[in-house]
């Protein structure tokens, strides 16, 4: 599609996507008043529930949606894996420790922060990274295949972690350990966006380093890219982008491996134009998978990495069964 | 003769304590087809290796344009030589033009975009590879033939004075070889490309090579013209197999034909 199509229509549906959730939840509020609600105006009732509830939350997902799909846009061209994404890479589960040392043991209440994660996550990438290298690079295979291997002992970490938590923050602990936007108030939105902006950035400036990986080390090298130098800073900046989401949203599984397919069948492989879509693509997916969390079950809320998950192991097994030929 | 473009000085290379290449010399000059032939394991690959600069060698030097490899930023060798590989990959949505537009890389800005200028180079590398009606197709819906021009397109479009092929032909059919050839000739004839071709192919080497470079057991054992080096001698200390050579009546050029043991001394029918 063409890209004066494509962008357009994705902003549309990001918007509708906003628009359906502030409108939707315990209390129903049409479109025209979450209108009016955020020019200042409206029943004070409808302003309280959509400024101080609701737009965070929405914000919250938009954000976490975007930057959980352009990091595995950033992983799938680093691997030249169509199938990685930054939980298959262990980076997510380093996250989860960081974000859960800090806020189960330092802090008082239930807080992680994206910084602790974000140490998490590269501790885990670097670690990951390090194992896979042998004779000065580092097959896709192997760190894949490290990937797993980490994330399985991180996994072990992370519940062993949460069973000696001081009781008051287990159930905290645990809701976040399954992808919860819930604590979606506007410092953690705040808190966020710094890091969303830098990582977008900079994978933005590497995007036709980007395009290049995909070609393959070798080619991408003969075609004059210092190879190991960028591939080092797009893996930084990747699990910069998915630890400091872990930290605000805990672990929300195969946004970072749908997306981006469905980015590149509207926009192709060019990640000068694969990452806006993905970032679009990404918001409102998750947004709408939120509104799914916030109404599919009639006793409560169900996490919204359940719903990711629901949605996202089938389409992984077909992405799985649909691949010709080897990895 | 004038100084080569790129030189091998007595290089040799080692692999976990094999000598993989010994004190192996040799010069491509600008406009120049040299085709580099020998056994499986004669230590092609890592000449070539060692002459882009992604192997450095254990003594001996390598210079491109006098100077060498590691002396080169990444993008500045790239401007100076491509080397076209295996068949580009599938894995991922592209169209062939996008494929053949990552060969400008070096060329552009780091931050700024392609020029019309850039479009242009891309769009006559696409045609002198005979693929402009397939320009806006994916890789993936490429005959294996189509995708090794593509590879061969996006080298052009990378527009380095020096090209270096690894096997490009050794999964296409005769019509698909031929026409490679035929581009690399014309790409050396009419740019003054220098082109060093690694080959399984002695037939179609003898009609292409300007220069043949034999390589047996990590060495040198012939380098000059093809009728030169191409004979029975040398291709069976090569390859231990035997082979008649003679020469193309339409062409002049050396022919070389195995030998079928059962029917040697036979009268012909």
């Amino acid at each position: 599609m063409r890209p004066a199509v494509v962008y357009p229509l994705l902003g549309a549906v990001f918007a509708g996507a906003m628009a359906l959730s502030l409108s939707t939840g315990s209390t129903h509020i049409p479109p025209s008043e979450v209108l009016g609600a955020l020019a200042g105006g409206g029943t004070e009732m409808a302003a309280r529930v959509v400024r101080e509830l609701r737009l965070p939350r929405a914000l919250l997902g938009a954000m976490v949606g975007g930057a959980l799909s352009v990091s595995g846009v950033a992983f799938q061209a680093l691997l030249r894996n169509p199938l990685a994404d930054p939980y298959i890479l262990g980076v997510s589960g380093g996250a989860a420790v960081g974000a859960l040392a800090a806020s189960l043991f330092l802090t008082a209440a239930f807080l992680p922060l994206p910084a602790s994660a974000f140490l998490g996550a590269a501790a885990a990438a670097s670690a990951v990274f390090l194992l896979a290298r042998r004779g000065g690079g580092v097959t896709r295979e192997r760190l894949v295949l490290m990937g797993v291997v980490v994330g399985a002992f991180l996994n072990a970490l992370i519940m062993m972690m949460v069973t000696m938590a001081p009781p008051g923050k287990i159930p905290g602990a645990i809701y976040w350990l399954m992808g919860d936007l819930g604590q979606g108030t506007l410092i953690r939105v705040g808190l966020l966006a710094p890091y969303v902006a830098v990582g977008l950035a900079a994978l933005m400036l590497m995007s036709r380093g980007l395009d290049l990986l995909l070609l393959g080390d070798e080619a991408a090298f003969h075609a004059g890219l210092p190879v190991e130098r960028v591939k080092t800073a797009l893996y930084l900046t990747a699990s910069l982008l998915a630890g400091s989401v872990v930290a605000v949203s805990g672990l929300i599984g195969f946004v970072g491996l749908i997306v981006p397919h469905g980015a590149r069948v509207l926009v192709g492989s060019a990640h000068r134009r694969l990452l806006p879509a993905a970032l679009l693509l990404g918001a409102a997916f998750l947004t709408l998978a939120d509104v799914a969390a916030r109404t599919l079950s009639p006793s409560g809320e169900l996490p919204v990495g359940a719903v990711t998950a629901l949605v996202g192991a089938p389409f992984f097994l077909v992405l799985l069964r649909g691949r010709r030929g080897g990895a | 003769m004038t100084a080569p473009a790129l030189s091998a000085r007595d290089v040799s290379f080692r692999y976990g304590g094999n000598a993989v290449l010994s004190h192996v010399s040799f010069g491509l000059s600008a406009g120049e087809v040299v085709i580099l032939l020998g056994p499986n394991g004669a230590g092609k690959s890592t000449l070539l290796r060692l002459l882009s600069g992604t192997l450095g060698p254990a003594s001996g030097a390598v210079a491109l344009f006098g100077r060498a490899p590691e002396d080169y930023s990444r993008r500045e060798m790239a401007r100076n030589l491509s080397v076209v590989g295996q068949d580009p990959p599938v894995d991922f949505p592209m169209s062939v033009e996008e494929y053949v537009a990552l060969g400008r890389f070096p060329h552009l800005g780091l931050f700024g975009g392609a020029s019309p200028g850039d479009r242009e180079m891309v769009s006559r590398a696409i045609a002198s590879a005979g693929l402009t009606e397939l320009a806006s197709r994916p890789l993936s819906a490429l005959s294996a033939g189509e995708r090794q021009r593509a590879a061969v397109a996006r080298a052009i479009a990378q527009d380095a004075r020096v090209m270096l092929f690894d096997e490009p032909t050794a999964f296409l059919d005769i019509r698909h070889r031929v026409r490679f050839h035929e581009i690399v000739e014309r790409l050396a004839a009419e740019q003054g490309v220098g082109a060093l071709v690694a080959s399984h192919d002695l037939s179609l080497s003898a009609e292409y090579g300007d220069r043949i470079v034999l390589l047996a057991a990590g060495a040198v054992m012939a380098d000059g013209k093809p009728e030169a080096v191409l004979t029975p001698e040398n291709v069976f200390a090569a390859y231990g197999v035997e082979v008649a050579c003679d020469q193309n009546p339409a062409t002049g050029a050396v022919r070389i034909t195995p030998v079928r043991k059962s029917r040697v001394g036979r009268e012909p029918k």
